[in-house]
């Protein structure tokens, strides 16, 4: 629309000046015959000009700011949709990190000898928090003394670990862990087991707050 | 009189564009900034890539529990869905296997329902077209006698893209006991 304006203008300018100096000139001189047929033309043409010109470029000012904010828009809603904010993958190395701090945190929590619950339940203070630490300590409340008294060993390691989700300071990751049992001096015995986690970054440190078995 | 004649109308030409043209470049401005925006946010290589990781986790998922769901009133259909759902040397296993197999399941007279648990995506190498997933499943099988069995179980998969679907070409328990991997 601008373009096909601008060169007009150019035009109108030298057209305008010539038809002020002739409609002033005249017009003195001879006010009943040119004001008549003169004036409204000259209103017309001193007023439409500019006003359609004004009109045109205000519409054209307005669609810019519509079809901009129309774009903006467009890109927010690419940005912000679901898979988009799910940085599982996308961002390699805070997934791997979730993944390995996470996957470490569970074998470190549910491992221990019958003489040192202890650094086990150490683990879980840092590491756990939330659901899980009350959960754990309900658990370990209830089978500290056997697991003494029946010299269980517990080893669990986590066999594959993915995330599910990673948005913000927040993830969700299943992990497989085998869990290897031995109570006293009997054969070992080894335990598949299936775990959603939901974890929560916290000054730099990924802590447990729920763990759901599958 | 010819100067104040010019002076007038070429300022009155010119005020009212200096503000409209203002306008029109800020509005410019705006739009073409925003359109730039807007081409980067859906050609950005994160958002594709983010897209496929999805799209090769639902596949997986719904593969998975396909090739775990089997009824004996309807073998074939549960294999024909079977055979669907796979590609490469999978699927090639699964129909080579699959008169033998439909015998034993007629015999055995067994329904096999899956449902998924949880499940998530390890891999993804998206120009390959491979991915692997993690799926934490339950598959409960009735017997003839109407016994009813819950096990879960937790498989690997690994998919292959194929004409732009996501398709498992290999699947198996993951071991117990065995060495870590990944």
């Amino acid at each position: 629309m601008t373009w096909t304006w601008l060169p007009r203008r150019a035009g109108a300018r030298e057209a305008g000046t010539g038809h002020d100096l002739d409609g002033e000139g005249p017009g003195t001189e001879r006010p009943g015959q040119e004001t008549g047929g003169g004036l409204p033309a000259d209103a017309s043409g001193r007023s439409r000009g500019p006003r359609l010109r004004r009109a045109v470029a205000a519409g054209a000012a307005v669609a810019l700011v519509l079809g901009g904010c129309g774009f903006l828009h467009a890109a927010h809603q690419l940005r912000s949709a679901e898979s988009a904010r799910n940085r599982a993958l996308t961002d390699t190395e805070a997934t791997s990190r979730v993944a390995g701090d996470i996957g470490n945190a569970l074998a470190r929590v549910f491992s221990y000898t019958p003489d040192g619950t202890a650094a086990a339940e150490r683990s879980a203070r840092t590491v756990l928090d939330g659901r899980a630490a009350r959960q754990y300590a309900t658990l370990f409340d209830r089978v500290r003394e056997d697991l003494t008294a029946q010299r269980v060993t517990l080893s669990t390691r986590a066999v594959r670990t993915g995330v599910v989700e990673l948005e913000g300071d927040r993830a969700r990751l299943l992990v497989f862990l085998d869990q290897t049992s031995r109570r006293g001096e009997g054969a070992a015995t080894v335990a598949a087991a299936q775990l959603t986690v939901t974890a929560r970054l916290e000054d730099d440190r990924w802590r447990i707050v729920d763990i759901k078995a599958r | 009189m010819d100067r104040p004649v010019r002076r007038l109308t070429a300022s009155r030409f010119r005020t009212p564009y200096a503000p409209a043209l203002a306008l029109a470049l800020v509005a410019g401005g705006l739009a073409a900034w925003a359109g730039q925006d807007w081409y980067s946010a859906a050609h950005d290589d994160r958002a594709a890539y983010a897209v496929q990781r999805d799209e090769a986790l639902a596949a997986g998922e719904q593969a998975v529990q396909n090739l775990n769901t089997l009824d004996h009133r309807d073998l074939d259909q549960g294999l024909d869905l079977w055979e669907a759902s796979t590609t490469g040397e999978l699927h090639e296993q699964l129909g080579s296997g699959r008169a033998d197999f439909a015998e034993r399941v007629r015999e055995a007279k067994t329904v096999s329902t899956a449902r998924v648990l949880s499940g998530a995506v390890t891999e993804l190498d998206e120009r390959a077209g491979r991915a692997r997933v993690l799926v934490a499943l339950r598959v409960t099988v009735r017997a003839s006698d109407g016994t009813r069995t819950d096990k879960d179980s937790r498989m690997l998969g690994e998919l292959t893209r194929t004409d732009g679907r996501w398709k498992l070409s290999a699947l198996g328990q993951a071991p117990v006991g065995g060495a870590p991997a990944g």
